[in-house]
Order: C-alpha cells, then sequence, then structure tokens
C-alpha cells in the first residue's frame, strides 16, 4: 500500500528525486551506451555526420573483427595470466600473513604491520623510475614472471588486511579445539579457517583480479615487447595509432576488454562494495 | 613470525628497495639512464629552480582540486538520490558503479571519441545549440577542464558509495528527533546528515587525492599531457621522463616528490581514520 496521506508537496519532492536519480544513473551508464551503440554500427555509420544512439543497421562485425584480430589471442592470454598469477601469488603471500597477524601477538609484529602499511603508501609511478632501471640490469624487461610478481606485489598489502579481518571473524575457539585434537597450525588453516571464508577469499581473488586486469602502466613501461602486452596496453595502442584508427571496432575492443571486469563486478558486487568501504566511514 | 616471511620478502625485494633505489639516483649525475657518479643536491636544486617542476605542480594541483569538487559533489548528489529511493536504489546504486570498475585505458577511450570534435556526439550537440566545440580535448584552455570531467565520471561513483555507508550508518533515532520538533528534509539534511558526512568527506577526498595525484593512464589515453603542456601533471612527466630517458636524475627528484606527498596524504589519511595497525 502506498502511503495515503502523501500531499502534494511530498508528490513533487518525489518527482523531483526520481528525475535526479535518473539524471544520475544516466550521466553514469550514458557514456558506454554510446559506446555501445558505436561498437554495433559500421565503419560508415560511426562517423556519420548526425551521430545517433540507435545503430541502423545494427551489426556484430565489429565484434567478429575483434575476435579474429591476430593478436587478439595473445593479448587475451597475457591479461588472463597476469592477472590469474598476481592473484595467486597475492593470497599464497597473504593468507598466512593474514593469519598470523589476526592469531598472534609477538614482538615486532607492529614493525612488520607497519612495513606492509609503509609499502602500500608507494605509488607506482614512484617506481617506474628505479624498477625500469633494475629490469633492464639484470635483463629482465619483457619477462612474463616479473610482471605478475610485480602486480602480485601491489595488491599484497589489501590481501593481507583483507585475511585479517575475515580471520578475526571466526572464533578463536575453532583454533584452540583443533589444536586439542592434535592439528597443527597449517593444518588447521587450510582444514577449518579457510573454509569458512572462502566468500571472503573469492571477493579478494576478485578485486584483485579488477585491479591487475585494468593495468596499463606497468605493462606498457616494463614488457614493451608486443608478445607481452595485453588487451588494455592493445586498446591504448590502437588510440595512438589515430590516424587508422574505426572507432566502431576501438569501442567493440574496449567493450570487450572490459567484460570480463564488468561481469566479476556483478558476480561480487556485494563484497566488492563492502571492501570500498571497509575504513573509510568513521562511524 | 614464519608466516610473514613471503610477503616481507615480495615487498622489500619488490617496492621497498626499489624505493630506496630512486632516493640513490636522485643523487647521481645522469646521462640516459646511466648514472655518472654522486652529484649530491644538484639534481633537487635544478628540478625545485626550473619553471617546469612548478607549473606541472600547480597544473597537479588544479586537476585535483577540480576532481575532487566535482567526484565529491556528484558522489554526494548521487548518494542522497539513491538512498532517498529506497530498494529499487539498491540496484540503480550497483550499475552507477560500474564506470568505477572500468581500465583507465577503456574510460579513456570512450571519452576521447565522445569528445571527438568531428563525429562526437558532444560536438554535434554543442553546434545544434549554436556552440562552437572548437577543438575539444586539442583546446589548450579546455583539456584539463574535460580530463577533469572524464576523472569525476569515472570516480564519482567511488564517491558515492563511501557517502552511502556514511548516510546508513547515522541512526534513525536522531532524523526522527528532528522531525518531532518540526523539522522538514532540508532541516534533516543540514542538521544530521550533512554533520556526519563531514569527516568521511575528509577520508574520501584524501584517498581520492592520492589517485589522482599519482594517475597517468588517462591523461595518456586522452591528451598525452598536451595539448602545449597544458595536461601535464606531475606523474605524467614522471611517466614521459621514464620512456623517453634522457636524463633519468631529474625524473628521479620528481618521483621523489610525488612519492612524498603521497606519504603526507597517506599519513592525513589514517590520522583521520583512525586506522591502527599491529
Amino acid at each position: 500500500m502506498m502511503p495515503m496521506r502523501a500531499g502534494n508537496a511530498s508528490l513533487y519532492n518525489r518527482g523531483m528525486l526520481l528525475v535526479l536519480a535518473a539524471l544520475v544513473v544516466g550521466s553514469a551508464l550514458g557514456p558506454m551506451l554510446w559506446a555501445i551503440s558505436t561498437s554495433l554500427k559500421n565503419e560508415v555509420n560511426a562517423v556519420s555526420a548526425v551521430p545517433s544512439l540507435i545503430p541502423s543497421p545494427a551489426t556484430l562485425s565489429n565484434y567478429l573483427s575483434v575476435f579474429r584480430h591476430k593478436t587478439f589471442g595473445i593479448e587475451l592470454l597475457n591479461s588472463i595470466v597476469y592477472a590469474a598469477g598476481a592473484v595467486a601469488i597475492a593470497l599464497a603471500v597473504g593468507i598466512p600473513a593474514g593469519y598470523v597477524a589476526s592469531r598472534y601477538a609477538f614482538p615486532g609484529k607492529r614493525t612488520i604491520m607497519l612495513i606492509i602499511l609503509a609499502t602500500s603508501m608507494v605509488p607506482g609511478v614512484a617506481l617506474l623510475v628505479p624498477t625500469f632501471y633494475l629490469l633492464d640490469h639484470l635483463g629482465l624487461l619483457n619477462n612474463r614472471f616479473v610482471l605478475i610478481v610485480i602486480l602480485a606485489s601491489r595488491i599484497a598489502p589489501q590481501t593481507v588486511w583483507f585475511m585479517q579481518n575475515f580471520i578475526d571473524a571466526v572464533p578463536v575457539e575453532i583454533d584452540e579445539a583443533a589444536h586439542i585434537d592434535g592439528a597443527s597450525r597449517w593444518q588447521t588453516l587450510t582444514k577449518l579457517v579457510l573454509p569458512l571464508i572462502r566468500p571472503g577469499i573469492a571477493a579478494v581473488a576478485v578485486i584483485g583480479a579488477i585491479t591487475t586486469w585494468n593495468d596499463y602502466i606497468t605493462i606498457a613501461v616494463f614488457a614493451p615487447e608486443t608478445t607481452k602486452r595485453t588487451l588494455q596496453v592493445a586498446l591504448v595502442n590502437q588510440v595512438f595509432d589515430a590516424v587508422g584508427i574505426s572507432w566502431s571496432f576501438t569501442m567493440a575492443f574496449a567493450i570487450v576488454a572490459s567484460l570480463p571486469v564488468i561481469l566479476m563486478f556483478l558476480l561480487v558486487q556485494k563484497w566488492f562494495i563492502a571492501g570500498l568501504t571497509a575504513g573509510a566511514v568513521k562511524g | 613470525m614464519l608466516w610473514f616471511v613471503p610477503v616481507l620478502l615480495l615487498l622489500l625485494i619488490v617496492t621497498l628497495y626499489p624505493t630506496l633505489f630512486v632516493v640513490w639516483m636522485s643523487f647521481q649525475k645522469t646521462r640516459y639512464y646511466d648514472l655518472l657518479g654522486f652529484v649530491g643536491l644538484a639534481n633537487y636544486l635544478s628540478a625545485l629552480t626550473s619553471r617546469a617542476f612548478w607549473e606541472t605542480t600547480y597544473t597537479s594541483l588544479v586537476y585535483m582540486a577540480g576532481s575532487l569538487v566535482l567526484s565529491l559533489g556528484l558522489g554526494v548528489v548521487a548518494a542522497l538520490a539513491l538512498n532517498a529511493l529506497g530498494r529499487s536504489g539498491v540496484v540503480l546504486r550497483v550499475l552507477t558503479l560500474v564506470p568505477w570498475t572500468l581500465s583507465m585505458a577503456v574510460v579513456g577511450t570512450i571519452w576521447l571519441w565522445l569528445f571527438n570534435p568531428a563525429y562526437g556526439p558532444i560536438s554535434y550537440t554543442m553546434r545544434e545549440v549554436g556552440l562552437s566545440p572548437g577543438l575539444m580535448l586539442g583546446d589548450p584552455d579546455l583539456a584539463l577542464w574535460l580530463v577533469i570531467l572524464v576523472t569525476s565520471w569515472w570516480s564519482f561513483p567511488y564517491s558515492m558509495v563511501i557517502v552511502t555507508a556514511a548516510i546508513q550508518s547515522i541512526p534513525r533515532e536522531l532524523y526522527e528527533a528532528v522531525s518531532i520538533d518540526g523539522g522538514n528534509w532540508r532541516a534533516k539534511l543540514r542538521y544530521v546528515t550533512w554533520p556526519h558526512l563531514i569527516p568521511t568527506l575528509g577520508s574520501t577526498a584524501l584517498t581520492l587525492g592520492i589517485l589522482y595525484l599519482t594517475l597517468i593512464t588517462l591523461l595518456i589515453v586522452l591528451t598525452g599531457g598536451g595539448p602545449l603542456g597544458a595536461t601535464t601533471t606531475l606523474s605524467f612527466e614522471v611517466f614521459r621522463g621514464t620512456v623517453q630517458a634522457i636524463d633519468i636524475g631529474p625524473t628521479a627528484v620528481w618521483s621523489i616528490a610525488i612519492l612524498l606527498a603521497n606519504i603526507g596524504l597517506g599519513v592525513l589519511y589514517m590520522r583521520l581514520t583512525g586506522r591502527v595497525t599491529g
């Protein structure tokens, strides 16, 4: 039942509210709709003198061209391998650290946590020059494993903190009972604690994967070789090639490069939002 | 503790060591990427007395301030509007958050197309209403403002989510108290919501400020630092210095300037949110 006492003033407010909400959502989605529309146009209609939102005739040929592009396969593979590798390393180093941070107090722990915090305050841009120098001298530019390790180091601090928080929420009595039953610390973590925080691990993995997938600068600077580049790097290179650019193809490429991220986001949006707000709101 | 060793090794080698190394580089005489010996503060002196450094710092500050005002402003409006809608606002909020998940490369590419002076919908609309779109991102007087607009489009959903969480943490009793005293929604906004939002806006401004300070990719795609250096920020200049590699010493100094600014904002953030470690 709608409240019956809604007077003219509150109806007016409700109307204004709906207009405002429509403006907000429209301004967020509008540019993306335009990109989708362009990706469905043929190359001629995409650059017509009178632009129109509805593609007529609509065509999927740009998407076919993206999938058939000769370097698309390796770029997609690189994007997947880098993101999966970085997340795997970040979890492998972050889970044990988060467990110990949650469960144990020991001398030097504060210093360790401060080091992790301090490294999270070093921006990637400040590391461009020294990292390039060091990799160049070690002959490690264009090395896939090195890229993965660098990407992992960017998401490692947040992984430790998230894990610490998730494990904090698991009652410590579970660990104590397991200990009495003779389980080792490793068994307690892997057999009892980790299954309980599985949704949290999935969320951290997805957030880390989105960050890594979306990276451009790390790959572009430390791996200039074409065979090492990702979808993001390939997209930017198309834009650089401004003369030969086909906007309908480029928009289709941008959408294909974004789809995995949008799907992952929608899959874990509740956790994603919780991750964004963690610690940001002062009560 | 042994279980901390892997993560510490990773961070010490990949983050901390290069951080110390860039400090060492900044004290070296350099040609291209060659380190030619200790020169003390010479690089610092030449950077801090150069016009380019201060002009770029100014551009960075304008870029950060403009993006902050727009992103936080839009974020607050979006949060209030969608929160007042109740349940249907939840879905709309998720949709509004999608731009934030897109990469800077994708965001830049989409807007480069929207701003296209010949075929883009924005310049078309401007011509239809009798305005001259000019060169859009190619216009030195306009480019920075358009980049600020794009940055805000991308990041206002983040502000919205944080502000929404802050609004939802306000106890209902406070609104009821205003109602009992005969206050309308304006009074609620002014005396309950707003005072509760201020600290959150502060911490969000710091998070976003760090992001804007260190952002590069969006600038690479949209303007490449141009036209005529109008959108060259400190971070963009470090990127250019790294890949052009004409003389890496001064670039090391610029890197350290960004590093110190980032640490300053980060420490301020810790103070403000009271986040403790250990």
